[in-house]
């Protein structure tokens, strides 16, 4: 085993919401050819079939005030351009524009969709995915919604769930925290305040309230030593007033809420790890994407192994019942440890040796790490990657590392 | 604290501040927090006790009412969560009313 998991001790998760690899990342491609990013050329039509390009214009704020639809139904018409279920339907990632146009934004409205940042624009999140390692290759679990998704990162599974509504787990399978501290190990969610709260709420919330924190109980654990083994973070999910008068900022980045606050979250949890030098030898964080959000990305979600659920042809909205066999669209994913090599970029879809990762890979790596061998969980979350690979035998001098000026 | 960071970091990367403009609690709720709404309200049925009314949750438009009610359930369910957090911008006015407060205090230990 590399000298970098043999000194780990704790995995971070910070699962940030709505926005695809492409819009957030795809410009790095120009300096770093590794990275699966955008060439420039990539197109949607628009309703008139008017070609429109990708452009490096996204704003932080107000362009995307209609929230473009992942709903299942529209993530179906963004990945086949329109084609119904059928036979031989090809996915080809046209039908972004025509989904946005159909939340009745005006024609020059809709093209927001093809919008992505300029790396300078984000400069921390292009910080780690170039310091540290960026995959080219992890996919949101379903194409679908938010509290689906997040479920994959829970459970391994959505328990057939493709949707917003509420669901409730199945035996024998538990939550990756229950699983952690039934072993006597420690492990913790932690929502951002009371105002915020978390989105795992019927399973979690109300039935094990224990193994929950808030987020300045996060940095205050990561200062302290105290930090669990296995910490999953939210970010804060609206604006809110904080005490004194103060103003608390939704930092999920879910359109239509500030992106540049986000990267503050992103900035501060990286911090409270790199800046207790102890913590930050022994700790591998991941920052991920919950889901696209609706925007444009390029690379076809590629077919996974089913989870072994089901979901029917009226749950899903499309006509066809879909059964957990393909993955949703590309999302940001940065590994950051000081065991990981300066650029380091895994490969994905786009290289014949790549790896593809999803959600279900978070309570896979880290049961498989913490606890070795547990069978009570899905096929799919049994046969997941491991994300922790990149990490090496080599630690990086404290002075090759950076540190955020917050 | 740049400075402070810089003697002890060689690498240090300043983030920029997101401008305060970006407040806006009466921004009306998303489909991802109305259905957090709906799953607290679940939850709330649940635990309710003979005589007591359910939180009309069809009233809870904007962010700012979300995160009322939010707060309300989620102190229910886990009280250690109520914890000090760190704010992006202070208003002019609250900031006024700090500096105020401070230099009372200042006063009142300067006259002992």
């Amino acid at each position: 085993m590399p000298a970098g998991l043999d000194n780990l001790k704790h995995i971070v998760v910070l699962m940030m919401e709505n926005r695809s690899f492409d819009h957030m990342l795809g410009g790095l491609k120009k300096d770093y050819s590794k990275i699966n990013g955008l060439t420039g050329n990539e197109s949607n039509p628009d309703v008139n079939g008017t070609i429109v390009p990708v452009q490096a214009n996204a704003k932080f704020q107000g362009q995307l005030d209609h929230d473009p639809d992942h709903h299942f139904p529209g993530v179906d018409l963004q990945i086949f351009g329109g084609t119904a279920p059928g036979p031989g339907r090809v996915a080809n990632m046209q039908g972004f524009i025509k989904s946005y146009a159909t939340q009745g934004s005006d024609i020059n409205a809709s093209h927001a969709i093809m919008s992505y940042f300029a790396p300078k624009s984000l400069p921390v999140l292009t910080k780690l995915a170039t310091e540290y390692a960026l995959f080219n290759g992890w996919f949101s679990s379903i194409p679908g919604p938010t509290i689906c998704n997040r479920a994959f990162a829970h459970y391994g599974t959505s328990f057939g769930n493709v949707d917003m509504n509420l669901f409730y787990i199945q035996d024998p399978i538990l939550s990756i925290y229950e699983r952690m501290v039934k072993a006597g190990h420690t492990a913790k969610i932690y929502y951002y305040d009371q105002q915020s709260s978390t989105m795992e709420i019927v399973n979690l919330l109300k039935n094990q309230p224990q193994i929950f924190g808030s987020y300045s109980q996060f940095v205050a654990d990561c200062k302290g030593n105290t930090l669990p083994e296995y910490s999953f973070i939210e970010p804060c999910y609206n604006d809110h007033p904080g005490p004194g008068g103060g103003q608390i900022l939704a930092s999920d980045q879910h359109p239509d809420h500030n992106v540049q606050e986000g990267e503050v979250l992103i900035a501060n949890t990286y911090n409270a790890i790199r800046t207790n030098q102890a913590l930050w030898e022994t700790t591998a964080l991941l920052v991920v994407y919950d889901e696209h959000g609706g925007l444009y990305d390029h690379v076809v979600p590629p077919a996974c192994q089913s989870d072994g659920y089901s979901a029917s042809a009226d749950k899903t909205g499309t006509g066809a019942p879909f059964n957990f066999d393909r993955l949703g669209i590309r999302v940001p994913a940065i590994l950051v440890s000081p065991y990981i090599p300066r650029g380091t970029v895994v490969p994905g879809t786009e290289d014949s040796s790549g790896l593809i990762f999803e959600h279900a890979c978070i309570p896979g790596t880290v049961t498989n790490f913490f606890l070795k061998n547990y069978d009570q969980r899905t096929v799919r979350e049994k046969n997941s990657r491991n994300f922790l690979t990149p990490l090496t035998d080599t630690l990086r001098h404290d002075d090759d590392c950076w540190v955020f000026d917050v | 604290m740049r400075e402070k960071m810089k003697k002890k970091y060689k690498l240090v990367m300043k983030v920029p501040k997101t401008p305060k403009r970006a407040y806006n609690h009466n921004r009306f709720i998303s489909s991802l927090i109305e259905h957090q709404i709906k799953h607290f309200s679940e939850v709330e049925k649940s635990l309710l006790k003979p005589g007591q009314k359910l939180t009309d949750i069809s009233k809870i438009k904007t962010e700012l009412h979300a995160s009322k009610y939010l707060k309300k359930m989620t102190a229910r369910l886990h009280p250690q969560g109520a914890g000090k957090t760190k704010m992006v911008a202070q208003p002019s006015n609250a900031k006024k009313a700090a500096k105020r407060k401070t230099k009372r205090k200042l006063v009142k230990r300067k006259s002992r």
